[in-house]
C-alpha cells in the first residue's frame, strides 16, 4: 500500500471513467425498451410525430384497450399456467436425476448425460411437426398440458446441466454422514441436499421460466384461442388492417415482458451463484 | 351498423324467401372456425355474423385466428390427424391443391344450401371466385374474399401533372410516374418491396399484363423466365432502381406497410389488393382520405391487355367435420347476399356480382366496380401444393432484382433453374 | 475440476471418511441404484416419449421424398436424396456461409464486450447492483418483442436511430445493412448472459494468485493476461460454448426482423428450415436440414468437451 495521496485522486477518476463506462452501456441496453415503453404511452397520433416527441403527457389509453379485452388477460392467465407448470415439472423430474448424476456411477452415466446435452442442441424446429401429430394422437393437440411437455423438453437437459455442476460442487460429507446415520437416500436428498441447492435450482427455474415464458412457435402452433399464451396473443396485435396497432403491440409487448423482468430482478443474485457453480461444471 | 344498411338487411333478408328449417342433427354447443389473423376484413364475421348465429341456432361460433404460418401448420396437421376439431375451415387460393381433398364436396353443400335458402343465387358469385374455389374440377369452397390487384393512384396529384385519367400502358405509366415524383417527401409508386409474400401480388399484375406466365403445372415446362416475364420483372426494377421513383423504405414493406405508406402519403400510385383502397380513404386513418381512385392496371402497349391476379379466401367444411349440417348454416349465412353487402362496408372484398356492382358501394368505396371487372378476367393464384416452394425461389430472384444485385434477366434465369430442381423433386412433369 | 481454492480444504476431511466408507460401501450400493433408477428413470421416459419419438421420425422423413399432397407423411424412400438436394441448393450452401459468419460474429462481439462489462461489473463500487440489474434486461425480454423494439427503432422515417444520425437509411431493406442490424440486435440481448456467467467466473476466483502476481511487481496488464484469464478459462469455455450453440439456431430475431431476406442476405439455417417447413411444407427436406444443423452442432459440442477435457487433464 505504497502512495495515498496521488492515489486516491486516480482512484476516483477511475470509478469516474468506470462508471461512465457503464452507465454510457446501461442506457444502450435500456433504450430500445423504454423507448417502446414511450411508445406505447403515445396516442396514435403522437407516434407519428416528425420529429419524435420526447415530452408529451402520456397516456394509458393503450394498456387500458389491451387489458380489456378479455382474450389478453385470457392469455396472460394461460402462459402463466403454463411457464409455471413447466418450472415444475422440469425442476421436479430434472433435480433429482441431477444429483443421480452427480453422485452415483451408474452404468451408462456418461453416455446418459452426453444424449442429455445433444437433445439440448437441436434446433427445435425440427420435432414441431412431429409433435403435434403425436399429441393430436393423444388427444392433448390444444391443450395448455401439451405446450408445458413441450417446454419440459427443453427445459430438462438445462436443469440436468445446471444443477449437476451444482451438486458436483456440494462436499459430499454432508450426505454420507446421513446415510451413515441411517437416513435414507430419499430423506438425506430432501432434508439435507435440496435446501444447499436452493441458490441452484432458482437459477435453473429462472432460465426455465425465459424458455417457457418467452417461446412463441410451439405455442402457436400447439394452442388454440383458449389456450394461447401471450406471444402468440401479442403477435397478433401486428396484423391490423388500420396499418399497424401500433398503440397494441407496444403496449401488449411492454405487458409480456413486465412479469418476468420483475421476477428475475428479485432473483437475480441466485441467478449468478446458481450460474457461476452450475455452469462451468461438466 | 348506419341505419340505412339495417333497413336494407332486414329488407333483404324479408325478400329471401321462407327459408327451409335446418334439419336437426345434434347440436354442438361449438363451432371452431380456423383461419387467420391477418387483415380486419373478418371483423363481420367475428363481430356480426357469428353473434347472429348464435343469436339463431344458440350455437356460440369460437373464431381460432392464427398468423398465417401458424395457420397452416395447424391446418395441416388437422386435415393429415383426419381431426374432427376444426368445423369451419377456411382456406386460401394457394392451399387449394392440398386442401381441397380434405374437402366436401362444395357442390353438393351448395345444393344443401339452396335447400334452404333458394335466394342464395350461386350465379351472383363472380366466374374467377368460382374457379379459384375449385381445384382438379371439385368445388372445394364458398368464396367468402376475393382480391385483385387495381391500380389505386391520387387523382388531384395526377391531374395537376397533366394526366387526366389513369395511365392505360406501361409507357403511359412510365411518363406519369416521372412527372409526379416528388422526393423526398411524396414518390411516384408505391409497392410490396420485402422479401416476403407481398413480392408475387407486386409482380404479378404487371407480369400478366405484359403477357407472361409462370409455368405449367402439369407439363412442368416453366415460362418464369421468357422474354415477356424478363420485360414485366425489368420494367418494375427500373421504377425501384433506376429511376428512383419508390419510396427507399419499400425494401420493407408488406400488406400492412403499403397501406399505411398510401395513408402517409407517401406516393402517388401503387398496384395493391382492391379493399385497401378503403382504409386510405379512411379519413380517420388517412392524411390522404377521400384522394384515392381506382382503375385496372395498365396494359403492357394496350389497356385491353390490362390483366392481374385473383386471390382469395374460401370457407369450407371438412370431411371430418362433425357439425356439418350447422357449420353449412354458418356458411350460407356468411356469404349470403346481405351480410356480404354489409361485410364489404367493414373491409371485405366479396366475389358476389351484385354486391360489388351495387351502385351505393360504388359509389362509397369506388374501387368495387374496378374490382369486378379485374377479377373477370383475372388470374388465381396457382394452387398447385407445390407453389409455395416455387413462390419462395421466385421472391428471391424478385428480391435481388429490386436490390439491383441482379438484371431481371439473370435473376429469372435463376429462378427457373431453382424451379427445375424444385419439379423434378415434386415429380412434375417431364422427370 | 473444481477451482483451485477448494482443493486445499479437502484433504484432511477425506482421509477419516475412507474406512468407513468401505463398510457400508456394499450395502449402500443398492441403496444407490435403487435411488438413482427411480430418479433418473422419469427424465428420460419424458424425453425419450416427447423428444426422441419426433426426432426419430424427422430423421426417417429425411429419407422420404417429398409428399405433395400427404398433409405431414413423407413419399416414399429414397435414401441420402434430400441430403443430395440440400448441398446442390445454393440458397442452403450460402445460408451455411451466412450462419458461419453470423454465427461468429455475434459470438466474438458477445463475449468481449461480456468481458469488458464483468471486469467492470467486478470492481468493487457502490451502486454496483443497480448497474447490474439495469445491464442484464436485455436478457429478460421476450426475444420476439426485443427484436420489435428494435424493428421500432430502426423504422426509416419514425424510429429514433435515424431521427439520431439525421439520415433516412432503410436498415432492414439492405442486404449489408439488414445483416449488420441483426448482428446488433443479438449482440444487444445475448451480451448480458455472457456477461453474468464470467461475473460468476471472476466472483469466484481465489484471490492469492493476483496478490501473488501483484508483489512480484507484475502491472494490471500482465496480473491480467496470465493469471485472470487462464483462471476464468472453464467460464470463458462454456459461455463460448453456449453462446455458439444458440447463435448457430437463432430464429426470433430474424423471423420478426427480416424473415431472411433482403435477396436472402439473413438467411440463417434455422429460418431456411422453418421457411422449408413450414411455408414450403417439404417436410422431408425440412428434417434433413435439420439433421445437418444438428450433426454441426454435435460436432461443435464434441469439440469443446474434448477442449476441456484435455486441458483438465493437463
Amino acid at each position: 500500500m505504497a502512495m495515498v495521496v496521488g492515489s486516491r485522486r486516480r482512484r476516483r477518476l477511475q470509478a469516474g471513467l468506470v462508471y461512465t463506462a457503464l452507465i454510457a452501456l446501461a442506457v444502450i441496453f435500456l433504450f430500445p425498451v423504454l423507448w417502446v415503453l414511450g411508445l406505447s404511452l403515445k396516442t396514435r397520433l403522437q407516434v407519428f410525430a416528425d420529429p419524435p416527441l420526447f415530452i408529451w403527457w402520456p397516456t394509458l389509453e393503450n394498456y387500458i384497450d389491451v387489458l380489456g379485452r378479455s382474450d389478453f388477460l385470457l392469455a396472460f392467465v394461460n402462459t402463466l399456467v403454463v411457464a409455471g407448470s413447466a418450472v415444475t415439472l422440469s425442476l421436479c423430474v430434472g433435480v433429482p436425476a441431477a444429483y443421480a448424476f452427480a453422485r452415483f456411477p451408474f452404468t451408462g452415466r456418461s453416455f446418459l448425460f452426453f444424449a442429455l446435452l445433444v437433445m439440448r442442441m437441436l434446433p427445435p424446429i425440427a420435432v414441431l411437426v412431429p409433435m403435434y401429430v403425436l399429441f393430436s394422437k393423444l388427444g392433448l393437440a390444444t391443450t395448455r398440458l401439451s405446450v408445458v411437455l413441450a417446454y419440459s423438453t427443453f427445459a430438462l437437459p438445462l436443469v440436468v446441466w445446471l444443477m449437476r455442476g451444482f451438486f458436483e460442487d456440494l462436499p459430499k460429507e454432508l450426505e454420507e454422514s446421513a446415510w451413515i446415520d441411517g437416513a435414507g437416500r430419499y430423506r438425506a436428498f430432501v432434508h439435507i441436499v435440496l435446501p444447499l441447492a436452493k441458490p441452484g435450482m432458482v437459477a435453473a427455474g429462472i432460465l426455465c421460466l425465459q424458455l417457457a415464458w418467452n417461446d412463441f412457435l410451439f405455442a402457436a402452433v400447439l394452442t388454440n384461442n383458449a389456450t394461447q399464451t401471450l406471444p402468440v396473443k401479442m403477435m397478433s396485435f401486428s396484423a391490423g388492417d388500420s396499418g399497424v396497432d401500433w398503440g397494441g403491440l407496444t403496449a401488449s409487448g411492454m405487458l409480456v415482458i413486465l412479469p418476468v423482468i420483475i421476477f428475475s430482478f428479485a432473483a437475480q443474485r441466485y441467478l449468478v451463484a446458481g450460474l457461476s457453480s452450475g455452469a462451468v461444471k461438466g | 351498423m348506419s341505419t340505412l344498411n339495417r333497413r336494407r338487411l332486414l329488407m333483404a333478408a324479408a325478400a329471401g324467401g321462407v327459408m327451409m328449417p335446418i334439419l336437426a342433427q345434434n347440436k354442438p354447443d361449438k363451432l371452431v372456425y380456423l383461419g387467420d389473423n391477418q387483415g380486419g376484413w373478418k371483423r363481420t364475421l367475428t363481430e356480426e355474423v357469428g353473434p347472429a348465429f348464435e343469436k339463431e341456432t344458440g350455437i356460440k361460433v369460437e373464431f381460432t385466428l392464427l398468423p398465417p404460418d401458424a395457420w397452416l401448420a395447424r391446418l395441416k396437421a388437422e386435415m393429415g390427424a383426419g381431426s374432427s376439431g376444426v368445423d369451419i375451415t377456411q382456406w386460401s387460393v394457394g392451399m387449394g391443391g392440398w386442401v381441397s381433398p380434405h374437402m366436401l364436396d362444395h357442390n353438393e353443400v351448395l345444393a344443401r344450401i339452396t335447400a334452404r335458402d333458394p335466394g342464395f343465387d350461386w350465379n351472383d358469385f363472380l366466374a374467377g371466385s368460382k374457379l379459384a374455389a375449385s381445384y382438379d374440377g371439385k368445388l372445394s369452397g364458398i368464396p367468402y374474399r376475393i382480391t385483385t390487384g387495381i391500380l389505386v393512384f391520387q387523382k388531384a396529384l395526377l391531374a395537376k401533372a397533366g394526366f387526366a385519367v389513369a395511365p392505360g400502358t406501361f409507357a403511359q405509366f412510365h411518363k406519369a410516374a416521372l412527372a409526379v415524383n416528388a422526393p423526398p417527401d411524396r414518390y411516384a409508386f408505391g409497392l410490396m418491396g420485402k422479401q416476403g409474400p407481398g413480392l408475387y401480388p407486386s409482380l404479378a399484375s404487371w407480369l400478366y399484363s405484359a403477357g407472361g406466365r409462370l409455368l405449367d403445372f402439369k407439363t412442368g415446362e416453366i415460362f418464369i423466365n421468357d422474354d415477356k416475364a424478363v420485360t414485366a420483372l425489368q420494367f418494375m426494377a427500373d421504377l425501384v432502381v433506376k429511376d428512383k421513383l419508390t419510396p427507399p423504405e419499400v425494401t420493407t414493406w408488406e400488406f400492412d406497410d403499403i397501406t399505411a405508406g398510401g395513408q402517409r402519403d407517401r406516393y402517388v400510385m401503387a398496384q395493391t389488393f382492391a379493399p385497401y383502397m378503403t382504409l386510405m380513404n379512411d379519413p380517420v386513418l388517412s392524411k390522404t382520405g377521400g384522394n384515392w381512385f381506382a382503375d385496372t392496371v395498365p396494359g403492357y402497349t394496350d389497356k385491353s391487355q390490362s390483366r392481374t391476379w385473383v386471390d382469395g379466401h374460401f370457407l369450407a367444411v371438412s370431411k371430418y367435420a362433425k357439425n356439418a349440417d350447422w357449420s353449412i348454416e354458418f356458411i350460407r349465412m356468411a356469404c349470403s347476399k346481405e351480410w356480404q353487402l354489409r361485410s364489404m362496408e367493414r373491409g371485405n372484398a366479396p366475389p358476389r356480382g351484385s354486391v360489388l356492382n351495387d351502385p351505393a358501394m360504388a359509389e362509397k368505396l369506388g374501387w368495387p366496380p374496378t374490382a369486378a371487372r379485374a377479377i373477370e378476367t383475372g388470374v388465381p393464384t396457382p394452387a398447385h401444393p407445390a407453389w409455395s416452394t416455387l413462390e419462395l425461389a421466385l421472391r428471391t430472384g424478385v428480391s435481388e432484382t429490386l436490390q439491383g444485385q441482379k438484371t431481371a434477366k439473370q435473376a429469372l434465369d435463376a429462378v427457373a433453374a431453382d424451379w427445375q430442381r424444385t419439379l423434378r423433386r415434386a415429380g412434375i412433369g417431364r422427370a | 475440476m473444481v477451482v483451485s481454492g477448494r482443493e486445499v480444504a479437502r484433504p484432511a476431511v477425506v482421509s477419516v471418511r475412507t474406512a468407513e466408507r468401505g463398510a457400508w460401501a456394499l450395502r449402500g450400493f443398492s441403496l444407490d441404484r435403487a435411488f438413482t433408477a427411480i430418479a433418473v428413470l422419469p427424465t428420460f421416459v419424458v424425453m425419450l416419449c416427447i423428444f426422441g419419438i419426433p426426432l426419430l421420425f424427422s430423421l426417417y422423413l429425411s429419407f422420404t421424398g417429398w409428399a405433395l399432397d400427404q398433409a405431414l407423411m413423407g413419399g416414399e424412400f429414397v435414401g441420402l436424396a434430400n441430403y443430395e438436394d440440400l448441398m446442390n441448393d445454393p440458397v442452403f450452401i450460402g445460408s451455411l456461409g451466412i450462419t458461419f459468419g453470423y454465427t461468429a460474429a455475434s459470438v466474438a462481439a458477445q463475449m468481449m464486450l461480456g468481458l469488458a462489462i464483468a471486469l467492470l461489473l467486478n470492481i468493487d463500487l457502490p451502486y454496483m447492483r443497480v448497474l447490474r440489474t439495469a445491464l442484464v434486461v436485455p436478457m429478460m425480454i421476450t426475444p420476439i418483442v426485443g427484436a420489435l423494439c428494435w424493428k421500432l427503432l430502426l423504422e426509416p422515417s419514425l424510429g429514433f436511430f435515424n431521427y439520431l444520425i439525421g439520415q433516412k437509411i432503410v436498415w432492414l431493406g439492405m442486404p449489408a445493412t439488414a445483416l449488420l442490424s441483426v448482428w446488433v440486435v443479438s449482440v444487444w440481448q445475448s451480451t448480458p448472459y455472457v456477461a453474468l456467467i464470467l461475473l460468476a467466473g471472476l466472483r469466484s476466483l481465489p484471490s492469492e494468485p493476483l496478490e501473488a502476481a501483484a508483489i512480484d511487481g507484475a502491472n494490471r496488464r500482465q496480473s491480467f493476461w496470465h493469471v485472470t484469464l487462464p483462471l476464468l478459462r472453464p467460464y470463458l469455455l462454456v459461455a463460448l460454448l453456449l453462446r455458439v450453440i444458440f447463435e448457430f439456431r437463432a430464429f426470433d430475431n430474424i423471423y420478426a426482423l427480416t424473415g431472411g431476406g433482403p435477396a436472402n442476405a439473413t438467411m440463417v439455417l434455422s429460418m431456411f428450415t422453418y421457411l422449408t417447413s413450414f411455408v414450403r411444407f417439404d417436410f422431408s427436406l425440412g428434417a434433413a436440414a435439420s439433421w445437418i444443423m444438428l450433426l454441426i452442432s454435435m460436432i461443435t459440442c464434441l469439440f469443446f468437451i474434448a477442449t476441456i477435457r484435455r486441458r483438465d487433464a493437463n
